[in-house]
């Protein structure tokens, strides 16, 4: 199998976006790009994800019932007609909750069970999942699907008074990541008339001198920043000199002292996305809404118990989601592994307390169980950027913090406090290379 | 088929005019809503049959991924089975409980609940396989000629079903090359990554 050119990764590349694609690669700070994509859309594709955007901006996203689906009913004919993990349990229900739940397990088992036959194979493409739960996960996607996320963002974005504006000439995103192993690449957004996108690493080793790294964001002086609140914390240690018009992040739980951090420094709203591989961008924090607005007007989202049945609304549990647009992978109570409640803010579904994977609970030096939101309590107030709470099996815990220094003292007394002074506590420096990882973690069974 | 059983067009409109409620969703632990043993153990109580508690719990046991089409065939058997035409019949002896479990479990293998209602040669071997296990041949017809259609139309259905087994497995195993090709590893543009 040859590698794709150019012409594949970039069909409609004009010679402006070519001076883009150059200035990326060359440029005398540039970092040492790892790898190639592309944006891979056709003429056709461009205008179908430009009329995707309009639709999204002025879609209304319904609260959540099933009776305010009126796709649904659709929808779930087409998956029982046309994916085989559904065909072969027959017929389309009548109601969506006589659907059993899926999840990762699943999914991951074979993907291709779960792609539609009218998905077109040739143009297939493929989304990673890190596996912090235990099942890494292949997602079959397609190049329109990836491009209509920017139609999400537009709509987050305008949540805050942002209205992207990058065209030819323009950085319209930098993705930033700080890991060992990192995938980098250089290409433009046909949609935004060629405006370039930077996918890059910040850890040193992809960079011929690690001051490149400030000077090289300085020049691209890009309209987004978009990455993981490692990357983040990587970031501000540059001190470059960044006026973005918003950041966007992504993969982790943004803590509040970090993301006033960013505010401050860059002077522009920062946005906490809620997005899987699995289902794109689902919902953005506002903080006036109390939660993570829900983005998405042709998915349903319910929050179930751990027996698979609808929980009052309020009521925290799984998210679980129906719908979606990628067409490549029709989800149906896909159960995210993710934890929330969903309320109504006005006319809005919200979700509120949404915590990344399972609640994690840890055994004091007592005995007594304590649920991990009441960690997240205590070590609120002391403005952490980044950590990790692990509970061994000897009942030991391992803290790990991004910016140890500034908090080792507070971390301690704050910790022992609530799990009792004799209680083992190691605390050490968070090394943010590691990936993505889990806010908490124990090896203890309730 | 020793016997002459009603006509077929009898049975066929009564699968027509099958009502939602027996097309509804099987109970199985924390899903559906139609207890199939529920309306079996009445079928049976109709006939004069008494089932066991075990025939009865092979009609509530199971996952909705793998027992789903089953138990909704099983319903829509019951349904058929309650027709005035058989009603009137003496079928305590009568392999009625076999026909519901085993006869439906072969026919959830190649159809889907749905098509048995709505596809007018489903519905015919739906008709035919109910006589047919319970002995008897539609109205005006020889055993030959009763035994030769079903058979063709068991068989046509289930050569179709083969094919269409053996076309999603290809189409599977090319979405599984597709999916591991370079290109497919390089992706394409998200303006943000998870």
């Amino acid at each position: 199998m040859t590698d794709p050119s150019d012409a594949e990764r970039y069909p409609t590349l004009t010679e402006e976006g070519k001076r883009m694609l150059q200035r990326l690669r060359e440029h005398r700070h540039a970092p040492i790009f790892r790898n190639e994509s592309g944006n891979r859309l056709t003429r056709e594709d461009v205008e179908t994800v430009r009329a995707f955007e309009r639709e999204v901006v002025e879609a209304v996203v319904a609260d959540q019932r099933e009776e305010s689906a009126p796709w649904l009913a659709e929808y779930l004919a087409r998956v029982y007609r046309e994916v085989p993990f559904y065909r072969a349990m027959g017929g389309a229900p009548r109601r969506l909750t006589d659907v059993p739940p899926v999840g990762r397990a699943e999914l991951g088992q074979d993907v291709a069970r779960f792609v539609p036959d009218s998905a077109p194979v040739e143009r297939l493409i493929n989304f990673r999942t890190s596996g912090t739960t235990g099942h890494p996960l292949l997602i079959a996607s397609h190049p329109v699907v990836a491009a209509s996320y920017l139609a999400f963002h537009r709509r987050a974005l305008r949540r805050f008074g942002v209205t992207l504006r990058a065209a030819n000439g323009d950085v319209g995103v930098v993705l930033l990541g700080y890991q060992r192993k990192c995938f980098t690449y250089v290409s433009v957004t046909p949609t935004m008339d060629e405006a370039g996108l930077v996918k890059l690493n910040l850890y040193p080793d992809d960079w011929r001198d690690p001051e490149d790294r400030r000077k090289y964001l300085e020049n691209l002086s890009p309209e987004v920043l978009a990455g993981d609140p490692i990357s983040f914390v990587e970031l501000l240690k540059l001190g470059a000199a960044l006026r973005p018009r918003a950041v966007l992040s992504t993969s982790m739980t943004l803590l509040p002292a970090l993301r006033q951090e960013l505010e401050t420094t860059f002077e522009c709203p920062v946005v906490d996305l809620y997005s899987l591989n699995e289902a794109g961008p689902i919902a953005a924090f506002d903080a006036n809404c109390g939660g993570h607005v829900l983005l998405q007007h042709r998915m349903l989202v319910e929050i179930l118990d751990a027996s698979g049945k609808s929980v009052p609304r309020g009521q925290r549990g799984e998210v679980t989601l129906t719908g979606g647009f990628n067409f490549c992978l029709p989800l149906v109570r896909y159960r995210t592994g993710d934890f929330a409640s969903l309320e109504l803010r006005g006319a809005e579904p919200v979700l509120v307390g949404l915590e990344g994977r399972a609640p994690v609970r840890f055994r004091t030096h007592a005995g007594e169980w304590l649920n991990n939101i009441e960690v997240t309590h205590v070590l609120q107030p002391l403005g952490l950027r980044q950590f990790h709470l692990q509970q061994r099996a000897d009942g030991a815990l391992l803290l790990r913090v991004a910016g140890l220094a500034r908090h080792e003292a507070g971390l301690r007394a704050t910790l022992l406090g609530l799990f009792g002074v004799e209680q083992a506590l190691v605390v050490e420096e968070l090394d943010g290379a590691e990936g993505k990882l889990l806010q908490y973690s124990s090896e203890l069974v309730p | 088929m020793d016997q002459e059983g009603c006509e077929l067009s009898r049975l066929m409109r009564r699968i027509t005019e099958t009502p939602p409620e027996f097309l509804d969703e099987p109970r199985l632990g924390q899903h559906g809503t139609v207890a199939v043993s529920a309306v079996v153990g009445d079928l049976c109580h109709w006939h004069g049959i008494v089932p066991g508690s075990a025939a009865l719990d092979a009609f509530a046991v199971g996952t909705p991924k793998s027992d789903r089409n089953r138990l909704r065939v099983s319903l829509l058997l019951s349904w058929v089975l309650a027709e005035d035409w058989f009603r009137s019949l003496d079928l305590r002896a009568a392999p009625l409980i076999p026909l519901l479990l085993q006869g439906a479990s072969e026919l959830s293998e190649h159809v889907a609940v749905e098509k048995l209602v709505s596809d007018p040669e489903r519905r015919e071997e739906l008709a035919r396989f109910c006589l047919a296990r319970l002995g008897f041949r539609p109205l005006g017809e020889t055993r030959a000629q009763a035994e030769d259609r079903l058979t063709s139309l068991s068989a046509a259905e289930r050569a179709r079903v083969l094919r269409a087994s053996r076309e999603a497995e290809a189409r599977a195993r090319a979405v599984r090359e597709a999916l591991a090709r370079k290109a497919a590893e390089e992706s394409a543009d998200k303006y943000t990554r998870e």
